[in-house]
């Protein structure tokens, strides 16, 4: 009897709990993608003097120098609209999980910084409600696609562009008596390779090109020999284009031209290998206008920023910060507000300067940045941008694109590993690029 | 008559309803706590390894779709196979040689202290530091490991030589903690049986099988348990040693599930599902430990 009952207490424990599962989805379930039609919403006009006293939470990450420059315009923004902003710096490896356990608890931040919209796209208010549908108009077409909904949506607002681009030891082929190439008409790949490895000979260094271990970094030389990870949502890679692409990295790594521990040494992390080329230990070395300033401030030597080598395309491979603002965000007005006040010319102009970075609205780009520091070097990544193809754009906003520069990043490691040739390298990434495209199709 | 009586008895003895219910009150705070922070998130874990998030937060049904995915992909069987071989070279070694140290340092003799507090410091590093620090050491060129052996071993980017140093670092960092249980162990041993024995003529190490191992087996068990729980839950200092390189060589099944859950672009679902699986396998190991140090206590 006693069993009998007891039997009875475990079926009711299971079946409560089966009903308490059932009844916990994790979060807002959905069968079916978003319903949006992709009409423009009507603009909504609301009286700035309406914002007094309000209060505005923006998550942040810095690179650097731009923080400052953030607060000094965060503060003229309070002192316009009598209103509080608090800033909320993160680190950026927390920057994804906190901001979506924050979405989860009901606790949204008005304003983000994001590097990509992947994991944001269906909470990101639509600024188009309140900035109006020619807003986007005033940013370079290129930007703006990486912030552009599926249906037209205007989900971010491009804040900052960034370019990769090679960085050269300017004392190191001095020395050996190499020439730079001329700005104005870039080099070859092979030239760019045959000069690294003569500079290299000559001097001593440890090695003639450096990279930084990144899927976006690779993404530069593919789309110099006119292919790509991914072209929005569908698959763009040429396996035989790729091939062609990195078989000098293959050949630089085996015979340690590259470093080739650098590059397997870390599995699966970022690496930069700005630290080689502050060393001294390369002559050439591929990054992005990020670095300016570090080097700037720590370089003990004479270095400026190469034109990107060209191959079928020239130019480099695009990518950026976006200033979005979230949909359940407390006061999106405000916040929609906040985000093309940061972005007037004048606002954007005093941010890119300090931060190192390119601009993003139209009239900036074509009047040009003045810097206070590396002007030329930085008016060398200027100059790369307006010859860098559309399909770098196009791939860095794909929703795939940072699944598919980790398998890149892997491919890559496998060939230099010897595990496999890099054909089947890359014809394998294509596979598992496509499965990834259709695993985040909208 | 009797009965009745008894029952008047049984009632006089019962204690009052409040000191009843006493023990169950000072259990209350922590059971509130233990639900809230370990069994509600283990049965949501479960929850939405049942769900797919196509941007994190939106979730879809899935079923076994998560469970089926992982199965069905060769990087999740590459990752259990060097977890395999980590958790069972990290339990042998660390057991071994957590046996070796305690029996060492349990021995009389100056110096001894330092012995214990010296195997044991590397237990009070943080994972991250060690890393850090074997990752200096390891390095090809200028580590120090190749500096004192004048050779230039590449340890961290070659596949079978990454994951014996992984497991190397693992043992180092953790066996001072093993030491010191299976220490406790072999000073509860009765010290009579080693003289009485040592009359008899028995020699150390027959002093050693008979007699240490035997009583020793409890704590043994104890850290046979742990270890394996350790090994297959390593991630932290293995992520900054090598970062799961080359090529994956040294990718354990938690950074597989850090990385479906945290790196873009993030799937929630998959990383629950492998959380879920990896709890089955620690879960029926530890059973299986449990029945086979039963069984022998028992014989």
């Amino acid at each position: 009897m006693a069993r009998k009952k007891t039997n009875t207490a475990r079926l009711l424990i299971a079946a409560g709990a089966t009903v308490l599962l059932a009844a916990c989805a994790p979060g807002e379930v959905t069968n079916e993608g978003s319903s949006s039609e992709g009409a423009a919403p009507e603009v909504q006009t609301v009286d700035p003097a309406e914002f007094a006293g309000e209060t505005l939470s923006y998550v942040y990450f810095t690179d650097g120098p731009d923080e400052q420059a953030t607060r000094d315009l965060i503060a003229g923004f309070e002192d316009e609209y009598d209103v509080t902003v608090n800033l909320e710096i993160l680190p950026y490896a927390d920057l994804v999980t906190s901001v979506q356990a924050r979405l989860s608890g009901g606790n949204a931040p008005d304003v983000v910084r994001l590097t990509s919209l992947t994991d944001f796209r269906a909470d990101l208010l639509d600024l188009r409600t309140y900035l109006g549908e020619d807003y986007a108009e005033e940013f370079l077409p290129g930007p703006v696609t990486g912030a552009t909904g599926d249906n037209g949506e205007l989900l971010a607002v491009p804040s900052d562009a960034t370019l990769n681009g090679p960085f050269v030891n300017v004392d190191m082929f001095e020395e050996a008596g190499v020439e730079l190439p001329d700005p104005a008409d870039p080099w070859t790949w092979e030239e760019m390779v045959d000069a690294a490895t003569e500079v290299q000979e000559a001097t001593g260094s440890d090695y003639a090109f450096a990279i930084d271990k990144s899927g976006h970094r690779l993404s530069t030389i593919l789309s110099q020999y006119g292919t790509a990870l991914v072209d929005g949502n569908e698959v763009a890679l040429d396996p035989q284009k790729a091939e062609q692409a990195l078989a000098p990295l293959v050949e630089m790594m085996a015979d340690d031209r590259m470093p080739r521990d650098f590059w397997l040494g870390s599995g699966t992390r970022y690496e930069g290998a700005n630290e080689i080329f502050l060393a001294q230990a390369t002559p050439v070395y591929l990054s992005g206008n990020w670095q300016v300033g570090q080097f700037a401030a720590n370089a003990e030597f004479n270095w400026a920023v190469a034109p990107n080598p060209c191959a079928d395309e020239c130019g480099g491979f695009p990518g950026g910060k976006y200033m979005a603002a979230l949909a359940e965000g407390p006061n999106p007005a405000l916040a929609a507000e906040f985000i093309r006040y940061m972005n007037t010319a004048e606002n954007q102009e005093t941010f890119v300067a300090a931060g190192g970075f390119l601009p993003t609205r139209a009239d900036l780009s074509e009047e040009g940045v003045q810097y206070p520091a590396r002007q030329a070097d930085m008016d060398m990544f200027l100059q790369d941008l307006e010859r860098t193809p559309e399909l770098g754009y196009e791939a860095n906003a794909a929703p795939a694109f940072s699944g598919a520069g980790t398998a890149l990043v892997e491919a890559l490691s496998r060939v230099v590993a010897g595990e496999q040739d890099l054909g089947t390298a890359m014809s394998d990434l294509q596979q598992s690029t496509q499965s990834l495209v259709e695993e985040l199709a909208p | 008559m009797i009965k009745a009586s008894t029952k008047q008895e049984q009632r006089r003895r019962k204690p009052p309803l409040g000191l009843r219910l006493a023990p169950y009150l000072f259990l209350l705070p922590n059971t509130a706590i233990f639900v809230l922070f370990t069994i509600w998130p283990a049965i949501n874990g479960f929850n939405i390894s049942l769900y797919s998030s196509s941007n994190g937060r939106t979730f879809r049904w899935e079923g076994t779709g998560n469970y089926q995915r992982i199965l069905s992909d060769d990087g999740f069987w590459g990752v259990v196979m060097n977890t395999a071989i980590y958790a069972v070279a990290f339990v042998v070694l660390s057991v071994g040689i957590g046996i070796f140290l305690a029996v060492l340092v349990d021995q009389q003799g100056r110096g001894r202290s330092f012995f214990r507090a010296a195997f044991f410091i590397p237990v009070l590093i943080s994972p991250v530091v060690v890393g850090l620090i074997w990752n200096w050491m390891l390095e090809r060129q200028n580590g120090l490991v190749n500096t004192f052996l004048g050779m230039e071993i590449p340890w961290l980017v070659d596949d079978n030589l990454a994951l014996v140093a992984i497991i190397a670092v693992g043992v180092w960092m953790q066996v001072g903690f093993y030491m010191l249980i299976l220490l406790a162990g072999l000073q509860s041993i009765d010290p009579t049986l080693y003289e009485a024995s040592g009359m008899d003529g028995a020699s150390r190490w027959l002093q050693f099988r008979t007699i240490t191992l035997p009583l020793l087996q409890p704590s043994i068990l104890v850290v046979v348990v742990l270890a394996t729980i350790h090994g297959f839950q390593a991630f932290d200092y293995i992520y900054t040693l090598t970062g799961g390189g080359p090529v994956g060589a040294t990718t354990l099944i938690v950074q597989y599930i850090y990385e479906n859950g945290f790196v873009s672009p993030i799937r929630y679902g998959a990383a629950a599902a492998g959380s879920v699986l990896l709890f089955c396998v620690v879960f029926a190991i530890t059973i299986v430990n449990y029945m086979i140090g039963r069984k022998r206590e028992a014989v």
